[in-house]
């Protein structure tokens, strides 16, 4: 699949400190990519550089083979963006700022617009002075959705945002994923990431410490396994590949890197009753890399 | 009890304000003693002295534009008339925006929604600020008062401990009541460009009974009208009448009350003029952002340029009133600001130097405004969407000037609707003329805020102000101290000829209109290339 957006060697300096450091990542289209990492790793900055609001210090960044620089006002027409901050007009109503902002992006889908209103159930002709932050974001991301770009760059979209719109935005997403939309969703929040997102990128201090499936991460990370028996706990010293060991009067409970068979072959031979196994979350994998890294 | 959350309120909104009111009392002391010791040095006998008054005493033009010309012949008298404007008005503009920025401002940006939460309620935490507010009068007060007592000690000026105190006392009137203004207006507002506008149209409306009051005998009760009658009443030096700081002393108090009063009863966030939350789509301005521009900023525009129009209107009217009996050696005095002519004609020259710099502030609110649009992160919605910098950038710039033309064309229109009622006989071409004459100087200004704009977005509106009261302040002390005529070059206003005193060279009106197009041409070409602030 062709790539949408290409950064090589992306550096972003404000005096000596590097915001962003030889940043190398590639998203293809029709992925929706989630771009993580703690407050200041530079997920925004790296944002601001792809749409063009900021110039990098060095490296290239391309979104459809354009200069994301250069190139902006045509790279613009065909994506759309929300940024974090969720300010608007505030003498403006709801459905005056999200005409104006789609008069501004040129490209409507006026149904569906009207469709994703009642899906997040904001009140247009309300001021935006008058709403509160979510509302502001729903604003933002009603506009981005409903001009469907190819690309959409979503920077902490649901700041501000119940749980339940939580669900309504992760369900456009997936939308638009179904509808080879390419999205890259920067986030801190795991669960939201975790629930749309194909492949994932960490960000760390600028620079990206992991990117892949998150099948392929999870891999990296040790799986957890509960075992409970009805006769006499096996002992598992010497079993290859486990770790962290606790036992119970009638339980173990162990974390299992790489392959699992020589610790089924030890429980099957103790004859074991029941057997759990448990995936690491995403949440287990952000803090086994950004954990181990604190004291560097 | 006052609250550990107050006291912080308080010595938040000092920090703010301090440098501010050390740099002005420098500025209010300086110019002070300026005039006292260069009117000890110009006009050393006593002779000389009744001459220079002669001249000017009962003189209504310079009374309108300048203020009383009562007691020229003493060195205080002297120095109370020239000081009287400017610095009456800085005080009062300074106080205004102060008050606004700091409380309107601050809940404006939510901050102060964040003070309640502490522990203190929001009439208390107003009169905190209020209190932070007076403090900072306090500075200038001490600060202008010590200068001018610096000065006294120069042989042959002579001002009494007692009587300097009293006058730092009469000039600290405009800024305490325009505190209040402020601080009414930012419970009356919602937002802080709008509680600035009301306390400005507040001014400008006390501005103008002023120069009422000060055009002939019949209007003189008008003085006790407005806190610059106040301040005028007091006469230092010649009269000391303390009386008149009496109904200062009460409208800061009933201002204030209310000010706290009103900020108690209502909601944070909200304002006592109810902004309506829920209406109607209205779709002027929706198409683009130039159109949005227009849209939100039409009524502020429509504002300045009636502004324009009213100053110019107000100074035709009282034309005939202020250029009646003109003694011959009055020409000199105007001569100075470079006047040259008829005295009517003298007279809107000096009147169109004023227009000017109102017309030229227009640059600064429209500065302001877009460099408002950048760091509230509002801006990124346009330039992440399909909108190229140079059109966002060159639009606004565009509104400005447009803003600027209108406001320079009404300002000689009024003026001339003023002076026709009058029958002081300029023509309609002649005073349009003058008006227009104002514009290329203006759209420098414009050019010079666009450039700042361009590399530091925040301190663009400030840098205006600076430009346009800096100035001003040169030309004044340009035109008053012999040796310091070189700094007139200073000013931006120095090569604008004053028409319709003197006619404007095509030349130089080309060449201004040049090094504007340039300065808003590099300043776009600056804007494009750099990193948008981020909020």
């Amino acid at each position: 699949m062709a790539p949408v957006i290409e950064i090589e060697q992306l550096t972003k300096r404000y005096g000596q400190v590097a915001a962003i450091d030889g940043l190398d990542l590639t998203i293809d289209e029709g992925e929706v990519f989630g771009y993580l990492g703690p407050n200041g790793a530079g997920k925004s900055t790296t944002i601001a550089v792809l749409l063009g609001l900021i110039r990098a210090t060095s490296g290239r960044a391309r979104i459809f083979g354009l200069d994301v620089w250069r190139d902006a006002p045509t790279v613009h027409r065909r994506i759309a963006s929300v940024p974090s901050d969720a300010n608007l007009w505030p003498s403006l109503t709801g459905e005056e700022a999200l005409r104006f902002l789609g008069n501004v992006h040129g490209s409507v889908d006026e149904a569906y617009r009207t469709e994703l209103i009642e899906r997040f159930e904001l009140v247009t002709h309300k001021k935006i002075r008058a709403y509160s932050h979510g509302n502001r974001q729903k604003v933002l991301l009603i506009a981005a959705l409903a001009s469907r770009p190819e690309l959409l760059i979503l920077d902490e979209p649901t700041t501000g945002l119940d749980p339940l719109m939580e669900r309504v935005f992760q369900a456009s997403v997936r939308e638009a994923a179904a509808n080879g939309q390419t999205v890259l969703l920067s986030s801190h929040i795991l669960s939201e990431v975790e629930a749309v997102c194909d492949r994932v990128g960490m960000l760390r201090e600028g620079r990206l410490i992991e990117t892949g499936h998150l099948d392929v991460l999870r891999g990296l990370v040790a799986v957890r396994v509960h075992a409970s028996f009805d006769g006499p706990v096996p002992d598992l010293t010497g079993v290859e590949g486990i770790a962290n060991v606790v036992v119970d009067d009638s339980t173990i409970e162990c974390e299992v890197n790489g392959t699992m068979e020589p610790l089924l072959r030890a429980l099957a031979e103790a004859g074991v009753a029941r057997l759990t196994t448990r995936e690491p979350s995403l949440e287990e994998l952000f803090v086994s890399h950004y954990g181990t890294g604190s004291d560097a | 009890m006052i609250t550990s959350a107050e006291l912080a309120v308080a010595r938040r909104a000092l920090r703010q304000l301090w440098i501010g009111a050390v740099v002005w009392s420098i500025a209010f002391g300086g110019t002070i003693a300026a005039s006292a010791i260069s009117y000890v040095s110009t006009f050393p006998t006593e002779a000389e002295r009744q001459q220079v008054a002669a001249a000017t005493s009962g003189d209504a033009g310079l009374s309108v534009l300048l203020g009383p010309t009562t007691a020229i012949d003493t060195v205080g008298g002297y120095t109370v008339y020239k000081c009287f404007v400017f610095l009456t008005t800085i005080g009062a503009i300074w106080g205004l925006l102060a008050a606004t920025k700091l409380l309107r401002g601050e809940e404006d940006a939510g901050r102060w929604q964040l003070v309640l939460s502490g522990s203190t309620r929001a009439g208390r935490a107003t009169a905190a600020t209020l209190a932070a507010l007076f403090a900072a009068i306090g500075v200038l007060l001490v600060g202008t008062t010590a200068i001018t007592l610096a000065a006294a000690q120069k042989p042959g000026v002579g001002f009494g401990t007692g009587e300097t105190v009293l006058y730092g006392l009469s000039l600290m009137v405009a800024p305490a009541v325009f505190v209040m203004v402020g601080a009414v207006a930012s419970q009356l507002c919602r937002t802080r460009r709008m509680a600035s506008s009301w306390a400005m149209g507040v001014f400008g409306l006390c501005f103008l009974v002023r120069m009422v009051a000060d055009a002939s005998p019949d209007t003189r009760w008008l003085r006790w009208a407005t806190p610059f009658g106040w301040t005028e009443l007091v006469q230092p030096f010649t009269d000391n009448d303390a009386w008149p700081l009496l109904p200062a002393l009460v409208t800061v108090v009933v201002l204030g009350a209310l000010a706290v009063e009103l900020s108690s009863r209502r909601d944070a966030g909200s304002s006592v003029f109810a902004t309506r939350d829920v209406s109607d789509v209205r779709t002027f301005g929706l198409g683009s952002p130039l159109g949005l521009a227009v849209r939100l900023d039409l009524p502020i525009l429509a504002a300045w340029c009636l502004g324009a129009g009213a100053t110019g209107l107000a100074f035709g009217l009282i034309a005939k009133v202020a250029t009646g009996a003109v003694p011959a050696s009055l020409g000199d005095t105007l001569d100075r600001f470079g006047a040259e002519g008829s005295f009517v004609d003298q007279y809107f020259g000096v009147a169109f130097l004023l227009v000017a710099t109102v017309v030229a502030l227009i640059g600064a609110g429209q500065v302001g405004a877009a460099s408002d649009e950048e760091s509230s992160g509002r801006l990124v919605h346009l330039l992440a969407g399909p909108v190229r910098r140079a059109t966002w950038f060159s639009g606004r710039l565009g509104l400005a000037a447009a803003g600027i033309v209108v406001a320079g064309l009404l300002a000689g229109l009024g003026a001339w609707a003023g002076a026709a009622t009058q029958g002081a006989g300029l023509g309609l071409v002649e005073l349009l003329g003058a008006g227009l004459n104002v514009v290329p100087t203006a759209l420098v200004v414009l050019g010079l805020g666009a450039v700042v704009l361009a590399i530091a977005p925040r301190a663009a509106a400030a840098a205006v102000y600076a430009i346009v009261i800096g100035s001003l302040l040169v030309d004044l002390v340009a035109s008053m101290v012999a040796g310091l005529a070189w700094t007139a070059h200073l000013s931006v206003f120095h090569f604008m000829a004053l028409a319709p005193a003197s006619t404007p060279e095509p030349a130089t009106l080309g060449l201004t209109l040049l090094v504007a197009a340039g300065l808003l041409g590099a300043a776009t070409l600056l804007f494009v290339r750099r990193d948008l602030a981020q909020g």
